[in-house]
């Protein structure tokens, strides 16, 4: 499917504004700000100014937590992008439950315990925000994540994202069965997006350290319906299937 | 900057439902009459089922399909189980047993699924869903037109020697698919079906010849109980190497088909 962007002249203004620009100003901006996270179960609140804001916004990480508070704003960051500003980024710290700054290796163990998939899809979502990918929670759309080429206010999102593990011990379990693998294309083809698998490979690594991280490999495929109605004589096939 | 760049992620959400894409309701096949679209044939052409081979040898052609169906040994045209039971289903082809009696159609859809066939009945459901759309269908290394040597598997009359469907029978008619030769009779006795290459399939094409047909389109992988692992995924592509595959699922008399195709996600700007 074709990126959608959501009106006239927007892909224009998005090559203009590159996500990669955004984010390297989110990051110099914070790390001016000595941006703090407070840790609080699976989620960090951060408290940011106007201009960190704006940053955070144009960047897309984090939900605004709509309070009364007049100078400050708060935000809900999950695991992954909690942890993608604190050890990819460096620039923000992490405050645990006693008060203290958590380093990275501390950071992961705790994040692991909470969640078993966390060095998966950490690795998945880390993937795509490297190359330059807007990615936010799936959960509404019964997958991992969604990925989208810019900010969510110019273009819809492309990418259904499910993390899958290598191996019999993937805890994601998802896709082992049809009704599964029937259910989950239904629903991406009702939303416009196509389903992209990133299969994670440990290549044995474990997750102990995090420094087992970069060992890791992520396996890229999309999954999509061909529908054999919908084909031409003597058309070629494109990249991804007949379309 | 304006308004929208300040804007929250929450933005996001209005993808929802944006819009249903066609899908073969259970309603509107009942409703459409699709039974009724098929087009019963008045030119019926003739073949004798070979028990050996496990094919039909086609001994009176009528119409246009022979050019993409069935095929080509010394000058001779066998059928597979799925093209004689597609055709003696649209009623475009009268089978008949060694003694010239015609077969009814109980008679072939007894034969489907018989050991060293090659065939299943979820097999010729996807034969036939695609045969019935214009596809070209070769059953999966099989090649169209070959010349076999003779003195193996015919004798001096011409018939061929009872062998009771052997491997050397299969290899003279060159129903072995080269890479899958040892395992054959493996697969036709599996009792749960399992994935395996199935077809090589063309797009519509008026101008397929059996001679040259050059690559298939795609070869198709029919899936078994459970989806496809990644592993598999690539042993299978390797098998097809730079050609392009498909997967089928077939539950309930319902074909789905699916591509999972490596892709490289971009990096943006």
């Amino acid at each position: 499917m074709a990126p959608r962007w959501k009106a006239k002249g927007l892909e224009s203004k998005a090559l203009a504004d590159p996500m990669s620009k955004i984010v390297l100003e989110l990051q110099a901006s914070l790390i001016r700000f000595e941006a703090r996270a407070l840790l609080s179960g699976c989620s960090a609140l951060l408290a940011l100014e106007a201009e960190q804001t704006n940053l955070l916004n144009r960047a897309c990480f984090g939900r605004l937590i709509v309070t009364a508070e007049k100078d400050k704003h708060w935000f809900h960051l999950g695991m992954e992008e909690a942890f993608y500003l604190c050890h990819s980024l460096k620039c923000l710290k992490i405050i645990g439950e006693d008060n203290c700054p958590m380093n990275d290796e501390e950071l992961w163990r705790d994040m692991k315990s909470k969640k078993g998939t966390f060095p998966e899809f950490y690795k998945a979502y880390s993937h795509l925000r490297k190359r330059n990918w807007v990615v936010r929670p799936g959960s509404q759309y019964g997958v991992d994540f969604v990925a989208y080429r810019h900010h969510p206010s110019l273009i819809h999102s492309e990418y259904a994202v499910l993390v899958l593990s290598e191996g019999d011990d993937d805890a994601n379990g998802r896709l082992r069965v049809w009704s599964d693998f029937h259910c989950t294309i239904r629903l991406c083809g009702s939303v416009a997006k196509t389903l992209l698998v990133l299969n994670i490979n440990k290549n044995g690594q474990g997750t102990v350290s995090l420094s087992c991280l970069e060992h890791y490999d992520v396996g890229e495929r999309t999954i999509m319906r061909w529908n054999p109605e919908h084909c031409q004589e003597d058309q070629t096939i494109g990249e991804n299937g007949i379309k | 900057m304006d308004a929208t760049d300040c804007q929250s992620c929450s933005v996001e959400f209005s993808d929802d439902e944006v819009y249903l894409v066609d899908q073969n309701d259970e309603e509107d096949y009942y409703a459409s009459g699709s039974i009724s679209k098929l087009q019963f044939r008045k030119d019926v052409s003739k073949a004798r089922w070979i028990d050996e081979l496990g094919m039909a040898e086609v001994v009176e052609k009528k119409g246009k399909m022979w050019t993409t169906t069935g095929i080509i040994r010394n000058g001779n045209t066998y059928c597979s189980i799925e093209e004689t039971l597609f055709l003696a289903e649209i009623g475009a082809l009268l089978l008949l047993d060694d003694s010239d009696t015609s077969l009814s159609l109980k008679d072939i859809y007894e034969k489907v699924g018989k050991e060293k066939i090659g065939c299943c009945w979820p097999l010729f459901e996807v034969y036939r869903h695609l045969k019935s759309l214009g596809y070209i269908i070769g059953r999966h290394g099989v090649p169209w037109t070959m010349k076999v040597s003779t003195g193996r598997g015919v004798n001096n009359t011409g018939d061929f020697v009872s062998l009771q469907g052997s491997p050397e029978t299969n290899g003279v008619m060159g129903l072995e698919s080269r890479e899958e030769s040892s395992v054959i009779d493996l697969f036709n006795n599996l009792q749960i079906h399992e994935m395996r290459l199935v077809f090589d399939v063309y797009l519509p094409n008026s101008k397929f010849k059996k001679s040259s047909p050059g690559d298939p389109s795609f070869v198709l992988c029919l899936t078994g109980v459970y989806p496809p692992s990644k592993a598999e995924i690539e042993a299978l592509e390797r098998q097809c190497g730079s050609i392009p595959l498909k997967f089928c699922h077939v539950e309930y008399g319902r074909v789905s088909f699916f591509s999972f195709d490596k892709v490289k996600l971009p990096v943006l700007p």
